[in-house]
């Protein structure tokens, strides 16, 4: 039998051709969204296949260039990139949410030169009252009437909370995962981790959930990991580079924690209906999702501060992508507030994955080399 | 780069200098003082009815720019670890307030009492006005209102949210400064800010005119006027005094240029080059000038205020300019006035600092070109930061394009 783990690697590192079965077997329309601010379960109760879009590194940009300038980050950039080029042939469609000012603002390209059927937007907010909340919830409102037209089927408040349930399930099997790792030894490593979490833009819910129990028997039966010195906290936005994940955990350091749109962003928040809808229970839950963009400096350390202090993490490595400008503008503050409250090292890498990573490589070890004092 | 030309400038230049001067000096001595944001932003008109003096950081950054100081702060900004990609506008001034500069530019910004947001412009801002209150420690008054991604279908919805976070905004302003904001007297600011927009959309008119009685720099100036003194009596006589002015120019068939000398009627795309406003004076010296930008045309005053329902004027101003809509609405209007205002050729920046205003562009540029058949130039560049103006890149461009247009 196919370990749990080796099926989420695989789901990762082809996810298009996964997809591309998945959409054969199941015939079902497939979505396409950017960042952990877009409810999934509005589009999973339209009967649709949601799907994170990352792009393959392999693949360079040849023909995105013509649309979006150099100096937007490169991630988006690939990803229209793989769009125009037929890569994402699986989609039918996509959904942008208001983010970074190039996501954003993509919508409109991506409109003009449609590729697929379906396109839609919409608008997240960026503080978190009831008054945003309602806002947020009549946007869901109208972007699951598009949802309707599209499939020419209604989104019954019955599947948006059967949706809930199954996604609250993952989002719980997620936590159970991460909160492995605050084990001194723990069984299962960073790299390892975020394979679990970043295979969950890809399956379908319902068996992703199914793979995360087998993933939890699997590790409950390893034999003991030996406890590594050093215990960082990753943060940053997209990190999806995961080569990054795998150097820095080759250096002798244990990810135990993360800050990150494909990591904890993804699932920390929680769903919960209050007696106004589950609409209205989705806008509050996603509201939350602390993505650079959405959210202040002093929400941020909130959320870093549990982190740092939960996973007993013994220093922050700061991954900022080049030309992603809000983590790029949170990131002084961040990392001065840490240093001055946990008094633990912190430091600051610039990533790309369009660069090679040995110099980023002796920088992460000089790092290391520092916690090691 | 050849000298600007002494050309005979509109008198109002001089006016609106003059007006910019008491601007920076009462933020200097009146107070409560907040800081706030120039784009499409309905609190400007709420501190007016308020008290509150205000003071613009965006425009202080344009100021320290076209005073050649915005480099240096741009570097200080970046020791502080706001790197390169991060909007200069921020780092000029983040790198001011860090810096120990003794002789700023206008004196430099009073510390401020409060800080009024708004989310019309972009993620840069609402990072920049954290990182502010991080600094000061000062109230953050915050209007979250969505873009706009399809002005033509603005759902009822978007107003609604509008209104109720203006007047949340309002509450807290109260609150805070333990005042009262009279119904009136926002009533009266909302009507002063429809006259002043109301004779700026007259003003835009008179640019169709050959000769073109203002160039960009002068209607740049005239923005400060449009958007820094919306809501007050003072604003809405000086556009009325510009209008004039224009209108007499426009009269008397006297523009920047003579009729003869005007060869080259140019759209420029995206915010100019702060640090290099002389540009626009080796263009008039080539026969060119820019009756209209997108700058100045599509972001403010394009909502009428009406004071008898000052709400939802000011919700209808936040949710409205090219900064909170889609590129396609601009491209649809940059279609037609690029023929009302008799454009020959376009100029586009595509601007490091601004993602707003240049993501798209160059699907912009190439549907003005195919559709309109008139030539474009598309310059990388940056807004504030001069270190990334590069004289002899840009130049040699220009003056190619300069050819092509014979």
């Amino acid at each position: 039998m196919v370990s749990a783990l080796d099926r989420m690697i695989d789901s990762v590192r082809r996810s298009r051709e996964v997809l591309q079965d998945t959409k054969k077997k199941t015939g079902r329309g497939m979505i396409g969204y950017f960042h952990p601010v877009v409810p999934e379960e509005l589009i999973y109760a339209a009967e649709l296949h949601p799907v994170r879009l990352y792009p393959h590194f392999a693949d360079s940009i040849t023909r995105g260039d013509a649309y979006l300038q150099t100096y937007l980050c490169s991630y988006l950039r690939a990803d229209w990139d793989q769009v125009i080029k037929g890569k994402h042939a699986y989609l039918d469609g996509a959904i942008i949410p208001r983010s970074c000012e190039a996501v954003t603002f993509l919508y409109q390209t991506w409109r003009r030169h449609n590729p697929f059927k379906f396109i839609d937007y919409i608008n997240v907010p960026w503080k978190r009252d009831d008054n945003t909340i309602r806002f947020f919830a009549e946007e869901l409102e109208r972007v699951g009437k598009n949802l309707e037209k599209f499939t020419g089927k209604e989104i019954s408040e019955y599947s948006l909370r059967r949706a809930i349930e199954i996604y609250n399930r993952n989002r719980e099997l997620l936590r159970k995962v991460y909160s492995l790792r605050k084990a001194d030894a723990p069984p299962i490593s960073g790299l390892e981790s975020i394979y679990a979490v970043m295979s969950s833009f890809v399956v379908d819910k319902q068996e992703h959930n199914g793979l995360l129990e087998q993933l939890l028997t699997e590790v409950s039966q390893r034999p003991e990991r030996p406890e590594k010195k050093f215990r960082l906290l990753i943060s940053g936005g997209c990190v999806i580079d995961l080569r990054l994940w795998e150097m820095v955990e080759s250096l002798g350091a244990e990810i135990v924690a993360d800050d990150v749109n494909n990591g904890s962003r993804s699932f920390w928040h929680k769903v919960v209906e209050a007696g106004k809808g589950p609409l209205e229970a989705l806008a509050r839950g996603y509201a939350m999702v602390p993505c650079a963009f959405n959210t202040s400096v002093a929400e941020r350390f909130d959320y870093v501060s549990k982190m740092i202090t939960e996973y007993q993490v013994d220093g922050v490595l700061f991954a900022v992508n080049r030309n992603c400008e809000s983590e790029e503008f949170v990131y002084p503050d961040l990392d001065r507030k840490i240093r001055e409250r946990f008094g633990i090292p912190t430091v600051g890498i610039e990533t790309d994955y369009l660069m090679g990573l040995a110099p980023l490589r002796n920088r992460v070890e000089a790092f290391i080399g520092i916690l090691g004092n | 780069m050849a000298e600007k030309e002494k050309r005979e400038r509109p008198g109002f230049n001089k006016d609106i200098a003059a007006a910019i001067r008491k601007h920076y000096k009462d933020g200097q001595s009146k107070r409560p003082l907040a800081y706030t944001l120039m784009s499409s932003n309905p609190l400007i008109e709420v501190a007016y009815a308020a008290g509150i003096q205000l003071a613009f950081p965006e425009n202080y950054a344009c100021v320290c720019a076209a005073r050649h100081a915005s480099g240096k702060y741009c570097e200080t900004a970046e020791t502080y670890r706001y790197p390169q990609d991060t909007c200069s506008y921020c780092r000029t001034h983040l790198g001011y307030l860090y810096g120990s500069d003794d002789n700023p530019p206008m004196g430099g910004l009073a510390e401020p009492d409060l800080l009024l947001m708004t989310s019309s412009a972009c993620t840069h801002y609402f990072k920049w006005w954290d990182a502010l209150r991080e600094i000061y420690g000062k109230p953050l008054v915050f209007v979250n209102t969505p873009r706009v991604m399809e002005p033509l279908s603005l759902p009822d919805y978007y107003i609604d949210h509008a209104i109720r976070e203006i007047q949340g905004a309002m509450a807290e302003i109260e609150k805070i400064l333990g005042i009262e904001i009279a119904e009136d007297t926002l009533s009266r600011a909302v009507t002063l800010s429809g006259e002043a927009v109301d004779t700026w959309q007259e003003l835009l008119e008179l640019q169709k005119a050959v000769p073109c009685p203002m160039d960009l720099s002068d209607l740049g100036n005239a923005l400060f006027v449009l958007i820094v003194l919306a809501g007050t009596q003072e604003g809405v006589d000086l556009m009325k005094k510009i209008y004039e002015e224009t209108r007499q120019r426009v009269n008397e068939g006297r523009g920047i240029l003579s009729k003869d000398e005007e060869r080259h009627r140019l759209l420029w795309l995206n915010i100019p080059f702060w640090y290099k406003l002389g540009i626009f004076g080796y263009f008039e010296d080539q026969g060119c000038v820019f009756p209209f930008s997108d700058y100045t045309q599509y972001i403010w005053g394009t909502t009428t205020m009406d004071g008898s329902k000052p709400l939802e004027s000011l919700a209808r101003k936040a949710l409205s300019g090219e900064l909170n809509t889609s590129l396609d609405d601009q491209i649809d209007k940059l279609l037609n006035d690029i023929k009302a205002y008799k454009v020959d050729g376009v100029i586009a920046h595509s601007n490091r600092s601004c993602r707003v205003l240049s993501v798209g562009v160059f699907d912009a540029v190439k549907i003005i070109r195919e559709e309109l058949n008139i030539p474009t130039l598309l310059l990388d560049c940056d807004h504030t930061d001069e270190r990334v103006y590069s004289e002899a890149a840009i130049m040699q461009r220009i003056e190619a394009f300069l050819e092509m247009l014979g």
